[in-house]
């Protein structure tokens, strides 16, 4: 393993600070489910890296990220359907279409 | 590195294979007259130029999608010994990498950007959709019986009795997959003439000789892979295995089409209803039977 | 799988450098569908970190995943929001980076031609019809008679937020994908970056071990998922069942009366113009879109009917 594991961590971090970004500066909610589906990456990545240099002998570590990545996609799924259900009623899925809905 | 000597031979396996299965495509359709979906002519020496194209993602489609082949033709076995790399997820890295041709056509359908490749673009996607899970539980029954996803362990697993005798539900919810895998008849709406082929319409000089040379391998890899995994590989009698791996993988291609020109095509809704009503229920119980199959103790070692 | 040190190197550049460069290209290309691919390409170059990781089962998983959800995901996306900005936004003057991820999106010649004439003929003919929005005046054209219904309901909505009649602010963006706290965003983002790589940078290492893992992954999370893991195994497998549930519960038509536009849109769709080929079995024939991919479908088949219209005005 010549890669040191902090290269793995700084990959993650940027992909983070990417995913914050697409999260907070998109308007349309499918872009801000890809935001989302970014930091879940990131996360994933840690996880991983981690697996592979602290306890390599310990699979748990890829247990949860699959349950990340299934959790991941029917986020999505059912973001879409209720997406689905936004557009049909207003005809546009930009999020600040939807102001009336803050408390 | 293996890799760097294996790659030109995994290329010419490739290569050989998808000329043999244009001709026998080709042959196929002269004698059916039926509609030639992703075989139908095209042209090698125009380039073609969109003007609206997406000029990053328009050349991006040939190549992801001869990559995905490419990729794709690694682990199969053509013979004992006769294999790019025996991976140990041999089976679901080959259903990933597939991916990738229908990854390449929506890519290549959207970035050409004329109505007829964006709606190939749209019926490739809908056709994932359809295919992609039942093909999932074709596989997992051979997967199941060999307890290995290695493809060269499933075929060593099959040398008393192929998998065709013990699991032909299995085999035949392949035969239907494959063809929709591969967008052969019926299945072949994403390249239908009334969008007059889909991307094949738009593309010219090498996109269009990579999107043949990939259309013709993803047929024989999925045959490849069904002599793999139902008709015991390169094992048989008397002659040797890569002769016999070959003459599976093209009996197998020749059934496909032949059965695929005796029915009417099929629109995407067809499919998707077909898959979700039918080939996904049937699957399951492929899957129910085969594991019944193994704790009766039969086809496992 | 065992690379040499250099091997090693280089392909862990590579496929972190696909990674990162595929999350900001998502975050700023001017093309909702290329923002898709972009994040598929982040997906696939952290899927190869994986493999790097010999954590190969995960990382094949990671592509198959996100291969199939990214496309539907895309295709649900161009179908509500049309590729907005596309051709039209990659034209202006963008930040560089942005203007990266958007090269190669104009129209070959007439850039300025085409793009004048997309901002005259109004966004009936971009929101609705994006292939033809990059020229073929007469396609755009009927896509506005077509659409005029359903342009009519929701544009009051579009005009607003959408600042369509923003031909003055072109430097702000604000007509496109981005809300306007992008800039803070932008600025929050890098410093929650910067803070992340200083502090694994200052911080001390972690304790690593020398061992390798088993190279057979499959077989160790298979025995980890159905023994230790069960439980949350099939919970996850619960979570994915009423996911489905409640998405086409959710999606199911008739949940809302249709408006006006749809029904304009309909009867555009009933009109057959060309003949079908036989292959082509109109979508009454398979049965209501009980499904969100049945929905998907049908919304294909209107679109092929718009433009098979438009192509026989031709």
């Amino acid at each position: 393993m010549i890669i040191p594991l902090t290269a793995y961590l700084i990959v993650g971090a940027v992909l983070f600070a990417i995913g914050i970004y697409a999260v907070l500066a998109q308007r349309s909610a499918v872009m801000i489910l890809m935001g989302i589906e970014v930091l879940l990456n990131a996360i994933g990545l840690n996880l991983i890296a981690f697996w592979r240099f602290v306890r390599p002998d310990d699979y748990s570590a890829q247990i949860f990220t699959i349950l990340i990545v299934t959790i991941g996609a029917v986020e999505m799924a059912v973001g879409l359907a209720i997406m689905l259900l936004l557009y049909r009623n207003r005809q546009t899925v930009q999020v600040d279409a939807y102001e009336e809905l803050h408390g | 590195m293996g890799v760097v000597l294996q790659m030109p031979v995994v290329l010419a396996a490739l290569l050989g294979g998808a000329l043999l299965t244009l001709l026998l495509e080709r042959t196929l359709l002269q004698r059916t007259q039926t509609e030639p979906g992703p075989a139908a002519a095209v042209d090698y020496r125009h380039a073609v130029d969109p003007p609206n194209a997406d000029r990053w993602l328009y050349p991006a489609g040939p190549v992801l999608a001869l990559l995905g082949v490419a990729l794709a033709t690694v682990v199969i076995p053509f013979g004992p010994n006769l294999i790019g790399e025996d991976l140990g997820i041999g089976v679901f890295y080959f259903i990933v990498v597939v991916d990738f041709v229908v990854l390449g056509i929506a890519l290549g359908g959207w970035g050409a950007n004329t109505p007829d490749a964006v709606e190939a673009c749209y019926r490739i996607v809908a056709q994932l959709v359809a295919y992609v899970i039942p093909l999932g539980l074709a596989l997992v029954g051979a997967i199941m019986m060999a307890e290995s996803l290695s493809t060269v362990a499933i075929v060593e697993a099959q040398t008393g009795l192929w998998y065709i005798v013990l699991q032909p539900i299995g085999f035949v919810l392949y035969l239907i997959t494959g063809l929709m895998q591969a967008y052969r008849a019926p299945f072949l709406e994403p390249f239908a003439a009334s969008i007059q082929q889909g991307v094949l319409h738009t593309s010219g000089g090498w996109q269009a000789m990579a999107w043949r040379l990939a259309l013709s391998g993803v047929l024989f890899v999925v045959a490849a892979m069904g002599a793999v995994l139902f008709l015991g590989g390169w094992q048989g009698p008397l002659l040797p295995g890569p002769v016999w791996m070959l003459l599976k993988t093209y009996g197998l291609m020749a059934l496909m089409l032949w059965l695929g020109t005796r029915v009417r095509l099929r629109s995407t809704a067809q499919m998707l209803a077909l898959s979700w009503k039918v080939l996904i229920p049937v699957g399951l119980v492929n899957v129910l039977i085969v594991g019944m199959l193994i704790l009766l103790g039969v086809g496992t070692a | 799988m065992i690379l040499g040190p250099v091997a090693q190197i280089v392909a862990f550049s590579l496929c972190a450098l696909i990674a990162i460069a595929g999350a900001l290209g998502m975050a700023t290309t001017m093309s909702m569908f290329r923002s898709g691919i972009f994040l598929m390409a982040s997906f696939i170059g952290v899927a190869g970190l994986f493999i790097l990781l010999s954590a190969d089962l995960l990382g094949l998983l990671q592509v198959m995943m996100y291969i199939g959800g990214m496309l539907v995901m895309i295709l649900f996306m161009v179908l509500f929001s049309h590729d907005p900005g596309g051709a039209m936004m990659a034209g202006m003057q963008l930040p560089i980076i942005e203007k990266f991820f958007s090269l190669g999106l104009l129209p070959r010649e007439q850039k300025q031609d085409e793009h004048d004439q997309n901002e005259q003929s109004g966004h009936g003919g971009n929101g609705h019809q994006p292939m033809e929005q990059n020229g073929q005046d007469d396609h755009a054209g009927h896509a506005d008679h077509g659409d005029q219904d359903a342009e009519q309901n929701g544009h009051d909505e579009h005009a607003g937020q959408n600042g369509h009649g923003g031909h003055e602010d072109h430097e702000h963006m604000d007509m496109s994908m981005t809300t306007p706290i992008k800039k803070p965003a932008a600025v929050l983002a890098v410093l929650v970056g910067v803070i992340l790589v200083g502090l694994l940078l200052l911080r001390p290492a972690w304790p690593i071990v020398a061992a390798t893992p088993n190279p057979n992954s499959a077989e160790m999370v298979g025995h980890l998922l159905m023994g230790k893991y069960m439980l949350a195994f099939e919970g996850a497998g619960l979570l994915i069942l009423i996911g489905i549930f409640g998405a086409v519960f959710l999606a199911r038509a008739g949940h809302f009366p249709d408006e006006r536009g749809r029904e304009a849109r309909v009867a555009v769709d009933a009109q057959p113009t060309a003949p079908e080929a036989p292959a082509l079995q109109p979508v009454a024939d398979a049965d209501p879109p009980d499904a969100a991919e049945l929905v998907g479908v049908t919304e294909i088949q209107t679109r092929r009917n718009l433009e098979k219209d438009g192509r026989g005005e031709q």
